[in-house]
């Protein structure tokens, strides 16, 4: 099987059209994306539009929209931006507290059935307290979890088929639940799953509910046990990660380095991490106490403690980064969620230059397996 | 100020509809009935006729039977340009913070093209298969929490609320509502019960019912409107050059009595107070007045008292609601598409010179 390979969507206003964007004002902006004067809360069709077609040009698979009190809902704009597109697909972040499964399920199908199929789902058991007391939710971070694979077995069964739904559980009760609008894609009758987090309970559910298990990336060797855990429960595993492409290991590096806040930042950015009752933001800052932030020769996490674990950075030239993806490859990994400083410069060339070499190898693998 | 104009939006596969039996209750709540699925081909021709005709909004119903409504409304805003989508939505459903997202992000992708018809359940088996146990009182209860959290975001600032079926703890929206002139959407409180109607004073800007005689109507319209909300008119129109054609075609619209019994079973489980006012009336009176008949009730629904007849007679009676305090109106008819383009070309211009006098 061919490695896929997915990108964030960029957020409303960073896709700035027109005028080119250095790494560091595209790191400052999603920094600012938070406050309330960014236009990171507005759609932005026309910026969304010409990245979703370098994503289709680069062989990008899906775009992931994330959702947060800053944003847009991710599933009406996937369904805007399902209409200008063709190809690419979506996978539309979303949290488990906030809305009933058999409504979910008909918001899910209707899009599906408006844009061919293309949306898969990225389920998400909550955020920071503060965030989570705001959307209503005020569950601890395990029994998150449990609701979580509640809503997600109510789910499965709406998918499954069959006549009715029946469901007694603790956080939801469902009593001859039928919804009429299938889930229409080409070869599929339920959305692809992605269960994201690093604590034992997202795994579980990545496990019992979920198609994919979606982590940040970390070096190779210490995530093979997880991966091959994942594997043989025909679960796949995705990595999110940041990717600086350059013509030489050097550059790359100086442009990663041109990223580190100023000094008077750190402090504040820290306190942002630390407050958070993710294990994902926990266990990150500290893989950062590992030789400087290096992972390995090419994975870079000196940015994380300041931006958190999805500033996870791949870097070098071309074939660096494709021999990288290409190790993950071999320990079982399957797909790769990718951001980049610009969003859009990065997926160019990611598409142009890195890509193919994996393809490229992927070939020759499969003649040697042959 | 003009009267407005809405229509309802036509199900799936109901613009291609050649009978006015293929779109009864009975065929389009079963499970393998085209209402189930999108139909932008269908859907896009309806919105942009309506454009033409001169309609202001398309309501988009909610149902176990039908897309997500504002899915709908997002994929055809996105193909149209002036027409509004009244999105259909119980709210038992969401937490109002996710729901309100959902809203303005919609309103900023259509231009703001969107208004709310708050329903606060449906059967009780039907809110069942949706999670929600609760008895019709209370469903109102919890509706007005619902609309109380969701007005304080539109309000903006951050939003604390501790309810008994809400609890919101600095809540906090980035994305605002998004309309040229608004900054929260319309809110119609749909209902005949008390509760209903106290919802649509406390939390909503348009009340709406079902159509019945000037007459019967004038008090309580009064009362709305002396409180600053506004009350739309829920009906079914036939509109032909003579009367007698009129009833002649809304005669045959009376379905075979097969699809009659069934149809009868289905409404008669229904919780709801408005229908069973409805199909009171329509066993009883069938005709309100010369021109309102409700003998379709039992077959198409309560929405499906029918005001008939000719242009002339049609724009007068419209014009009397307006008297009383109307000021909307959400039509239907059969065919949609049709009856929408006979109210386009034949009443509405009548209306809108007598306006103008």
């Amino acid at each position: 099987m061919s490695l896929r390979f997915h990108w964030m969507l960029p957020k409303g206003g960073e896709v700035s059209v027109g005028t080119p964007q250095t790494p560091q004002e595209s790191a400052r902006y999603r920094l600012q994306a938070t406050s309330s004067t960014s236009p990171a809360p507005r759609p932005d069709m026309k910026g969304w539009t010409r990245f979703a077609r370098s994503a289709e040009q680069a062989g990008i698979e899906s775009v992931l929209i994330s959702f947060s009190r800053y944003e847009p809902d991710p599933f009406m704009v996937g369904c805007a931006l399902g209409q200008d597109t063709e190809k690419l697909k979506f996978i539309v972040a979303y949290r488990s507290g906030l809305i009933q499964p058999t409504t979910f399920v008909q918001q899910t199908n209707t899009l599906s059935a408006l844009i061919g199929g293309r949306v898969a789902l990225n389920i998400v058991a909550g955020s920071s307290k503060a965030e989570q007391h705001g959307y209503g939710d005020f569950l601890a971070h395990d029994e998150r979890y449990a609701r979580a694979d509640e809503f997600l077995a109510v789910c499965n069964s709406f998918w499954q088929g069959g006549e009715e739904v029946d469901f007694d559980g603790k956080y939801y009760r469902i009593e001859k639940g039928k919804l009429h609008t299938p889930f229409l894609a080409p070869g599929r009758s339920a959305p692809e799953i992605y269960v994201s987090g690093h604590s034992e309970q997202a795994e579980r559910l990545a496990l019992a509910r979920g198609s994919c298990l979606l982590r940040v990336a970390d070096a190779p060797e210490k995530l093979q046990t997880q991966v091959a855990r994942m594997r043989e429960c025909g679960v796949e595993v995705c990595l999110r990660l940041c990717v600086l492409c350059r013509p030489t290991r050097e550059e790359a590096i100086g442009v990663a380095e041109s990223l580190l806040p100023e000094r008077d930042i750190p402090r504040q950015e820290r306190n942002v991490a630390a407050k958070d009752d993710s294990q994902m933001y926990r266990e990150s800052s500290a893989a950062n106490g590992r030789g400087g932030g290096w992972l390995t020769g090419t994975l870079w996490a000196g940015l994380v403690p300041y931006h958190g674990p999805v500033w996870t950075t791949l870097l070098g030239t071309p074939s660096d980064i494709a021999e990288s993806l290409l190790e993950y490859s071999d320990i079982g990994v399957t797909q790769f969620i990718m951001s980049g400083w610009p969003e859009l410069d990065e997926v160019s060339t990611f598409g142009r230059e890195v890509l193919p070499l994996v393809r490229r190898a992927e070939e020759g693998n499969g003649k040697r397996d042959a | 100020m003009s009267l407005r104009f809405h229509w309802m939006f036509p199900k799936g596969g109901e613009v291609a509809m050649k009978t006015a039996q293929e779109t009864s209750r009975v065929l389009t709540t079963k499970s393998t009935s085209p209402a189930a699925l999108p139909d932008m081909e269908g859907w896009t021709h309806f919105a942009r006729s309506a454009e033409q005709a001169g309609i202001e909004s398309a309501l988009l119903s909610f149902s176990r039977y039908e897309p997500d409504t504002m899915f709908v409304a997002c994929a055809v805003g996105r193909a149209t340009t002036k027409l509004k989508f009244i999105v259909a939505y119980r709210t038992g459903m969401h937490q109002p913070a996710s729901f309100v997202q959902q809203i303005n992000t919609l309103s900023a992708l259509i231009g703001g093209r969107v208004a709310l018809n708050i329903v606060a359940g449906s059967s009780t088996e039907e809110q069942h298969g949706y999670g929600d146990f609760l008895e019709h009182d209370e469903r109102y209860a919890r509706a007005d929490e619902f609309l109380a959290v969701c007005n304080s975001f539109w309000q903006g600032g951050e939003v604390d609320f501790d309810g008994k079926y809400f609890c919101v703890e600095r809540g906090k929206l980035l994305t605002p509502f998004l309309a040229p002139d608004r900054n929260a959407p319309e809110v119609y409180v749909s209902g005949h019960s008390e509760q209903a109607q106290q919802l649509a004073l406390a939390r909503g800007s348009c009340w709406v019912r079902l159509i019945d005689t000037p007459e019967k109507l004038r008090t309580s319209v009064a009362h709305f409107r002396e409180r600053g909300v506004e009350v739309c008119l829920r009906l079914c129109v036939i509109c032909r050059p003579r009367y007698a054609a009129a009833v002649e075609s809304a005669e045959a619209l009376l379905p075979t009595d097969d699809i009659g019994r069934q149809e009868r079973g289905i409404l008669a489980r229904s919780d709801s107070q408005t229908l069973k006012q409805a199909l009171a009336v329509a066993d009883e009176v069938g005709w309100l007045n010369r021109n309102l008949w409700a003998g379709l009730v039992p077959f198409y629904g309560s929405s499906a008292i029918t005001l008939l007849g000719t242009p002339e007679e049609l724009a007068e009676i419209f014009l009397e609601y307006k008297r009383i305090g109307v000021t909307q109106f959400i039509i239907s008819g059969w065919p949609k598409l049709q009856e929408m383009l006979i109210f386009g070309r034949d009443v509405l211009p009548l209306i809108r010179d007598a306006e103008r006098h």
